[in-house]
This record gives structure tokens, C-alpha cells and sequence, in this order.
């Protein structure tokens, strides 16, 4: 049983792609219906499939294939010229193909699809010239006759098949073969078991009111094949064309295998795998850039930094080669998508009465597989939309001074690090007064909202969801849904939408899709002591601002930008930051950009670009709204991704507080009652001049805190156990300095009050000016005086003269 | 003499058999301390016990859902039981502890004051909790009876339940 389907795989996977190539190649047909070299090939894809079929015991399908086969036979003879209606059965029965070969990947058995009223038709094409107009009074005889010959050939290309497959088989193909045939055997006895049930089944294709009768028909066919009657000539010579066609027919897809040893299939499960890893790689090298960066600073000058250095380059330069490589295993050509574009152009061109030419390049632009998969849908609604709204009829084309067929182009090419897909017709243009009208109409937006708007962005509005241009709606577009899917589909890609459009002259919409998913470039961005990642995707720029720049109108904060109002958010208010530090005069705005709607992003500082692995924060903190994951950065710690389009929604229902609150003065202050209730640290990294200042200060009985550089200070301060009144700081320590300390404390609006003393042995004007920028308000130098110390200290901190 | 091999061979028996009793009817837990109750969880929903470190804050979750913090690659949720128990807020100090518990693929860390010690406890010795908190929203998987004190044995799959 395994052997046989692995077989029906590789069927599958084959025919797929043979079926694939035939739409594309058949409407090409039919401009150039001359070409015999394409005529050949599409032959061949039916007789390919019908062969390996038929060897499958695949009736249904055989029967299908076998008069497309005919059919093109001919045409190929150039006993028959291809017509367009010829070709919409053509076009049909490989869409009963399709469905065939669906039916059979999900159930392995091609019951239940009828594809009787279509074979007809493929017959009536290849019954004799003349006989092609006859009206199928008498359908049934045909259809018998059909059958019987379909059985017939069928059966004698079956042992054409088999004979060629033995012949070039190794005894364990041969035992292969035999263990497959008993699994058919037991396949076929399965399968008219599943006929009864099938017969019931609903056919999605082809409505046929008989479709009880031809199942009768097919298996009163099969005991028939035993008696074999003679067959009709018209089918003899189409075996006999076959006959001599099979040896041709069968090289190249003998050939084919040896250029696939090429290529191996990979479970997309191993490659996720290995984008996994690759992430974690990815993390590792950035937690080691940044190791080699803090050694790289304490160390200055060191030889082995040189070497270090070395092979962090060579690490780093290798992750990301790696990291590209993988991704590209993941990578498709995006024709794969592009391909069933042609098709349907011809479709609806046929549809709506418009002669529309569709011209592709770029097919070879590489996507993410998991982007390819869901870019088609987008691309269908507005290639839809593009035929349906955009290219006129052709009267009134030729009325306007336009050729009378419609151009749509589609395009796909890279852009940086991402993949730009352009549609662009040359209709009728969208109108942005129509536009806004309409959505005036629908109530989609307000007279207020319309009248602010600019060209650019009345376009936009056909992505609003109930927008719909359309007068009528028709079975191709029109409901108002399609358009506002493609918004939500590419945003789910981080993807961008840029509309232009002129009235009369087209229209051209540009997707920026990011390459991949998994592992993304972001600007990190700071918010008070928080960091959070933005895809860079959606970062259009970064502008610097001073406070005064913000302006409010109603209610909200916007600015201006070249000659564009922006309206902006603060990160803080959407992701509730605590305001600890203190607002500075300047602000960073990162303008985002998604699909076409742009939007502000205040945050305090910018930190930079990385590359960054997107996790997941798990089921228990999902759907947080705004944050679209989490990855782990350089120093081991996590920063939270923010998803972008939950922040453009949010920044909707955002209240803005205002930038300057927030200046409470600190904690309240207690009443002190005793002089260890002052409390007073000392930061020195040598023990001796702690010690020292520890003498001098112990007498006032304050209470004394030490710490042995900036780092721990710090950390003793923001822990809060104690509320201290002034800080004895020397300049020169390891990990953070005195300078560094200062204006590290001064950030925070609590110390805004807390007096910094400086005490060192650095004496020049230009330490003292350092000291004051950083914001020490006293300058002893060592040596000192216990007393001057003590003395210094107490008017710092407002020592009470009764506790002396 | 038949007999005294059968009576041998029964006791045998017996005693087996209340060995595996004794086996069966044994829970272990590991007890940790919140405020000023004792609470217990199973030792075998426990992936690991940690000290306290860095983690982000997470935006728009209850605050006894701390943030999330890096487990060796992993980016799991921490969550804070004196918090969630509704006790005030403490500042970490050397006892505390961050309990990683897994229960199939939901795993999260818990801050817990203290940890107590590994307790096997008999299954008889275990009631049930207390009527008033009786149903299926509970988080008390039952109240644990030893010499001096009860433990409140907590359902882990609850804990890890997202209840917001």
C-alpha cells in the first residue's frame, strides 16, 4: 500500500505541475494558435497524464484526458483550427482535471467528479468535421461509444506504459510493481464500493441532472472492456496516432527525473527548523557583538582584541550568509502566483465583453513561501478589480482615443529588503471627488473628513471596508469586500499599499512586501527605561523635534511634516509607561507607514537598527493588543515587537497627555525626627576614602550608605529602600563614573532635587565645568577636611541645627 | 507445610501489594511560602526553580502579570502570586524565587516569597478544599493535613490558565 502511494505522490506532484504550465500555455495558444511547438507541448501534458493515469487506475480521469488528447490531436494535425469556443472546452476540461486530480490527492479515488457533458462536448469537436454543429439529440450512443473507446485505449496505452516501465525496471521495481498491482487490485474493489457512496456526492465543476445515469453508464462500461468490440475509426486513429507518439511523448518524461535528481523535496517542517535555529544563531552572534563591544571598551589598546575582533567579524559575517542561505531554501519564485493570472484575465475578459491584455515580468522575483501562499488572494481582488472597474468597454475605449484592448501590467522586483508588486492598467482612473462622494454617501467618513482630505488619500478609500465603486454590482467585484481584504491581507504581511492614479489615464498600485517573516530588521526605540521594536518595514523616517514643534488639535497631538500634517501618538500612552524619568526638550517622532495611512510614533530616544528573531509570547499573554511579539536581544533581555497595525488603531482611542506633567516633586517628603533620618551615600570605589568620609560624616549621626562605583549606586537608588538627601561622588571609578552617574540620576524626575557632590582628587576648571553639566552642585577636592566635609554635607542637606 | 508456604507466599503478597499502595498513594510536592500561607504545587509540574532576574514589562495585563523574561531562548510570562492572591506588593529579597511550571505546552514562571521543602504526602491525608471555594474555577486542588500545619495544594493547570 505505501508503495503505491508514493506512486500516487509523485502522480500528483507531477501532474500538478504539468497542469500548472497548461493553462498559462493554452491561452497563449490561443493567441498564436499556430504555434506548433506549444500545440506539442500541450499534448503531451494530456498525454502524460492521461498515460500515467490509466496506469494508476484512474478511469474517470483517463476518459478526460484521453479526448483533450484527441482533441489537441488533431489540432496539432492541423485537421482542426483552435477557435475560441473550442478553447473554453478545452479550458474546461482541464479545469475537470484539476478538480479531478484534487479529488484524488484528497481521497485517492477519482469518483464522484461527472465529466460526461464535457467529454461530450471534447467529442463532438473531434466527431468528423461536419459534425461539429450537430445538436446531441441522441447523447447517450455518443457517450457509449466514448466510453467504450476511452476503456479501449485506454487499456492499450496502460500495457504501452507497462511495457516501457518493465523493460527499464530493477528487480526491486519489478517486486514494487507487483506488490502495487495486488494494492490495486484491492484499491479498485475498494473503490466501487466508495462509487455507491459517491454517487451521491455533490459535483462542484459541472452541474449534470443525470449524473446518476452516467455512474450507471461507467459501470456498465467496465464489464464491457471484457468484451472489447471493435472500435469506431475515428478512435483508431487516434491510437494509432498515440502509438506513434508515445515513444516521443515518453522520453522527455523519462528525461525529466534525471534533471530532478537535482533538486530534493524538504518537508517545509525541517526548513522551519532550520529557521529556528538560524534565529537563535542569530541571537547568540548579537548577544556577541555586543560582549565584544563592552570588552572591546574596557581593554582599549589590548593585542588580543585584534584577534577577538577577528572572530566576531568572521562569526557575524558567516550568521548572516547562513542566515540568507536558509532563507533562501524558503525562497519561490513568485510566478508561481502569477501564473494563473493569464487565465483568468481570458476569463473575465470573455466575461465582461473587454478585450484586456495582461503582461507579466518579474515572474522570477523570489518571495517566502509563506508570503507566496498568501499573496494571491490580494493579487486576484485587484487584478479583478483592475479589469472590472478600471479598463473601459471597448467602444468607449476607442471613443477616448485609446486602443481598443486594455493593458493591465504586473510586475514584481526587489527593492532593498523588500519585493515590490505593482499593478498598473490603463483605464479609467479613480476620480477622488467620485470617491469621496460615494463614501459621503455610504456615511464611511464625514463631510469634515472628506473636505481634509487629500488626493492620496481619497484613493485610499476604496480599502474601507463597504466602499464599492461600482454602479452594479456583478459576479466579478462590486460587494465592497474584495479591496478591504487585500488591506488587511498585506498588512498582515507588514506590507505597505501605495495608490497612484490619474482620471482617464490608469491607475497603478504598488505592495512592499517584506522578504521574510520570521527573522526581521527593526529600529529599536527607547521609553523612559523601556525598549521596544519596531519592524522597519513600517518606519517610513525618523525626525528629530523639539517640544514646541507638537501641536494639539482637538484634542489630539499632531505636527508638521514638509507639507503634510502628521498626527501623533506617544509610545508611552499607548503602552502605558510610567513617566519616571524626566521629559527632556526634544523628542523623536518615527513615522510609520502601513498600507497608506501614516502616523507619528513619539519615543523618548532612538537606540538603532538590529536584527531581530520574532517569538511568540505564548497562549497565556496572546492577542495583547499591540505588541506582536517579543525577541530576545544582545544582553539576554526581552524587548517586546510592536505590531503596527493594532498601534495605528489604538492611537485612535488614545487620550494624549501632555508631555510636561508629571513634576509631582518627588515622593512627599517625611518630617525628620532624628539625624539618622538623614541618609547620605557614598560612592568610591577605593575602601580607604569611603573609610575616610565614613569618619568624617559618623559623628553628625546621619545614616550612611556605600557603594563601590556607579553601577551599584545606581542600582541602590532605584531600588528604593532608602530615600537619600545627598550623594558623595567620586569622579574616577570603574564600570560608571562620577560624570556618567550624575546625569544618569538627573534623568529621573524623583532626583531631579537631590544634591550630587563631587569629591575628587581631579582639580582643572575643565572637571569642574564637567561637573556642573552633569549636575553636581558641590566640588570638594581630596584632600579635605573632615570638618569642610561634614560641613558641605549638612547645608546640603539641610541638617537640622538641633540634631548637632 | 503446604500451608505455611501458602501463608508465607499470601503475606508476601500483602506486603507487595502495600508497598505499591504506599507507592500509589504518595504525592510529592514541592511547598513555598506567599505572605503568610503555605501553598503547594506537584513536583512533577515543575520545570525548574530559579532565582529572581530581569524581566520586560508587558503593557494592557493585570499587574500580577509582571511581564515576560528570557528562559534560556524561550520568552515565557511571569507572574506574581502575592499579586494574584491579592497581597500587597514586596520587594524581592534573597528568598525569592521564580517557579517555572509546565503543564503540557503552557509554561510560565511564579514569583513566590519563599520555598518551603519537598513534601510527600499521603493521598488520605489530602481533603478537599474548603466548601466555599468549591467548583470548577477554583485554584485549590485540595488541602494537604500534616502534624503542625495545612498546605493549600494549588491546580497548576489553573495557574496557568489565562484568566484576563
Amino acid at each position: 500500500m505505501d508503495e503505491f502511494q508514493e506512486i500516487l505522490q509523485d502522480f500528483l506532484v507531477e501532474s500538478f505541475e504539468l497542469v500548472e504550465k497548461l493553462d498559462e500555455d493554452l491561452v497563449e495558444l490561443e493567441s498564436n494558435p499556430d504555434d506548433l511547438e506549444l500545440l506539442n507541448g500541450i499534448f503531451r501534458v494530456a498525454h502524460t497524464v492521461k498515460g500515467a493515469s490509466s496506469f494508476l487506475n484512474f478511469d474517470v480521469l483517463t476518459h478526460l484526458t484521453h479526448h483533450m488528447e484527441d482533441v489537441l490531436n488533431r489540432a496539432r494535425h492541423g485537421e482542426l483550427s483552435i477557435t475560441p469556443d473550442i478553447m473554453d472546452v478545452i479550458l474546461e476540461s482541464v479545469d475537470l482535471m484539476k478538480a479531478l486530480l484534487e479529488k484524488i490527492r484528497d481521497t485517492s479515488s477519482d469518483d464522484g467528479i461527472d465529466v460526461s457533458a464535457c467529454v461530450a462536448r471534447l467529442d463532438k469537436i473531434t466527431g468528423g468535421s461536419g459534425n461539429v454543429e450537430t445538436p446531441v439529440a441522441s447523447a447517450a450512443p455518443v457517450e457509449e461509444v466514448a466510453e467504450e473507446t476511452t476503456q479501449e485505449s485506454s487499456e492499450e496505452s496502460a500495457e504501452d506504459e507497462d511495457e516501457i516501465d518493465y523493460d527499464s525496471m530493477s528487480p526491486e521495481e519489478v517486486e514494487a510493481e507487483i506488490e502495487r498491482l495486488l494494492a490495486q487490485r484491492q484499491e479498485e474493489d475498494r473503490k466501487k464500493r466508495e462509487a455507491k457512496i459517491a454517487a451521491g456526492e455533490k459535483v462542484p465543476e459541472m452541474p449534470n441532472p443525470d449524473e446518476g445515469k452516467e455512474e450507471a453508464q461507467e459501470k456498465k462500461a467496465e464489464p464491457k472492456k471484457e468484451a472489447a468490440p471493435a472500435p469506431t475509426p475515428a478512435p483508431t486513429k487516434a491510437v494509432s496516432s498515440e502509438k506513434k507518439e508515445a515513444p516521443k511523448a515518453a522520453a522527455p518524461a523519462r528525461k525529466t527525473p534525471a534533471q530532478v535528481e537535482q533538486t530534493i523535496r524538504v518537508d517545509v517542517k525541517r526548513l522551519d527548523h532550520l529557521m529556528n535555529l538560524i534565529g537563535e544563531l542569530v541571537l547568540a552572534k548579537n548577544r556577541l557583538i555586543k560582549i565584544n563591544d563592552d570588552v572591546e571598551e574596557r581593554y582599549e589598546g589590548e593585542e588580543f582584541l585584534e584577534e577577538l575582533n577577528q572572530v566576531v567579524s568572521i562569526v557575524s559575517l558567516v550568521t548572516t550568509d547562513l542566515q540568507i542561505a536558509v532563507m533562501k531554501t524558503r525562497m519561490l519564485p513568485i510566478g508561481k502566483v502569477f501564473n494563473k493570472f493569464p487565465r483568468m484575465i481570458r476569463d473575465l475578459s470573455r466575461e465582461l465583453n473587454k478585450k484586456i491584455e495582461l503582461i507579466i515580468s518579474g515572474e522570477e522575483t523570489e518571495l517566502d513561501k509563506s508570503i507566496v501562499e498568501e499573496i494571491g488572494d490580494p493579487l486576484v481582488h485587484i487584478i479583478r478589480n483592475s479589469c472590472d472597474h478600471g479598463i473601459e468597454p471597448p467602444e468607449e475605449r476607442v471613443a477616448k482615443g485609446k486602443p481598443e484592448m486594455g493593458t493591465i501590467t504586473l510586475k514584481a522586483y526587489n527593492e532593498g529588503n523588500q519585493i515590490v508588486i505593482q499593478i498598473d492598467d490603463d483605464g479609467k482612473g479613480l476620480d477622488p471627488e467620485m470617491l469621496k462622494n460615494k463614501s459621503l454617501e455610504k456615511g464611511i467618513i464625514t463631510e469634515k473628513e472628506a473636505d481634509s482630505m487629500s488626493d492620496k488619500e481619497a484613493f485610499t478609500l476604496i480599502f474601507r471596508p463597504g466602499f464599492s465603486t461600482a454602479a452594479a454590482v456583478t459576479s466579478v467585484s462590486g460587494r465592497g469586500v474584495g479591496m478591504d481584504v487585500v488591506k488587511t491581507n498585506i498588512e498582515k504581511l507588514n506590507g505597505i499599499i501605495d495608490i497612484d492614479s490619474e482620471v482617464g489615464k490608469g491607475t497603478s498600485m504598488k505592495l512592499k512586501i517584506p522578504l521574510t517573516l520570521a527573522i526581521i530588521q527593526a529600529l529599536l526605540v527607547g521609553v523612559q527605561e523601556e525598549h521596544y521594536a519596531i519592524p522597519l518595514a513600517s518606519v517610513l523616517e525618523t525626525v528629530r523635534i523639539s517640544k514646541d514643534e507638537i501641536y494639539t488639535v482637538e484634542g489630539k497631538s499632531v505636527m508638521r511634516l514638509r507639507d503634510d500634517v502628521l498626527s501623533l501618538v506617544h509610545i508611552g500612552d499607548i503602552f502605558e509607561v510610567e513617566r519616571i524619568l524626566d521629559a527632556s526638550e526634544h523628542a523623536y517622532v518615527v513615522v510609520l507607514g502601513l498600507g497608506t495611512s501614516k502616523l507619528g510614533l513619539i519615543v523618548d530616544t532612538l537606540v538603532g537598527q538590529e536584527e531581530i528573531v520574532i517569538k511568540s509570547l505564548g497562549d497565556y499573554l496572546k492577542g495583547i493588543e499591540g505588541i506582536a511579539g517579543a525577541t530576545i536581544r544582545g544582553d539576554g533581555g526581552v524587548t517586546l515587537i510592536v505590531d503596527v497595525v493594532a498601534l495605528m488603531s489604538m492611537a485612535k482611542d488614545v487620550k494624549t497627555t501632555t508631555l510636561t506633567e508629571g513634576t509631582e516633586g518627588g515622593s512627599a517628603v517625611k518630617e525628620k525626627t532624628q539625624a539618622s533620618d538623614y541618609v547620605v551615600m557614598i560612592v568610591d570605589d577605593s575602601k580607604t576614602d569611603r573609610m575616610i568620609m565614613r569618619k568624617a560624616l559618623e559623628p553628625m549621626g546621619i545614616t550612611l550608605v556605600e557603594a563601590g562605583d556607579g553601577q551599584e549606586a545606581l542600582n541602590i537608588l532605584k531600588s528604593g529602600d532608602y530615600n537619600f538627601d545627598a550623594m558623595l561622588i567620586d569622579i574616577e571609578m570603574p564600570r560608571m563614573d562620577g560624570y556618567s552617574l550624575a546625569s544618569e540620576i538627573k534623568k529621573y524626575n524623583r532626583y531631579k532635587n537631590l544634591p550630587l557632590i563631587a569629591v575628587t582628587s581631579r582639580t582643572s576648571k575643565s572637571d569642574r565645568m564637567r561637573g556642573v553639566e552633569s549636575g553636581m552642585v558641590e566640588y570638594i577636592t581630596k584632600p579635605y577636611s573632615a570638618d569642610y566635609l561634614a560641613s558641605v554635607v549638612q547645608r546640603n542637606v539641610n541638617f537640622k541645627a538641633e540634631f548637632l | 507445610m503446604g500451608d505455611k508456604l501458602k501463608d508465607i507466599i499470601n503475606k508476601q503478597n500483602q506486603q507487595q501489594n502495600s508497598v505499591a499502595e504506599q507507592l500509589d498513594d504518595v504525592v510529592q510536592l514541592v511547598g513555598f511560602m506567599i505572605g503568610d500561607e503555605e501553598y503547594a504545587v506537584p513536583i512533577l509540574s515543575i520545570q525548574e526553580i530559579i532565582k529572581p532576574f530581569s524581566w520586560t514589562r508587558v503593557p494592557q495585563v493585570p499587574s500580577y502579570v509582571l511581564g515576560v523574561f528570557n528562559l534560556r531562548g524561550a520568552v515565557i510570562p511571569l507572574i506574581d502570586l502575592r499579586l494574584k492572591f491579592g497581597l500587597p506588593a514586596k520587594k524581592h529579597s534573597e528568598d525569592t524565587r521564580f517557579i517555572v511550571m509546565r503543564n503540557g505546552d503552557d509554561v510560565a514562571g511564579f514569583v513566590i516569597d519563599r520555598l518551603t521543602m519537598a513534601i510527600r504526602i499521603k493521598k488520605e491525608n489530602i481533603g478537599p478544599a474548603p466548601d466555599t471555594v468549591i467548583g470548577d474555577d477554583t485554584i485549590i486542588e485540595g488541602v494537604g493535613k500534616q502534624e503542625d500545619k495545612i498546605i493549600t495544594i494549588l491546580k497548576v493547570n489553573k495557574l496557568l490558565e489565562r484568566d484576563f
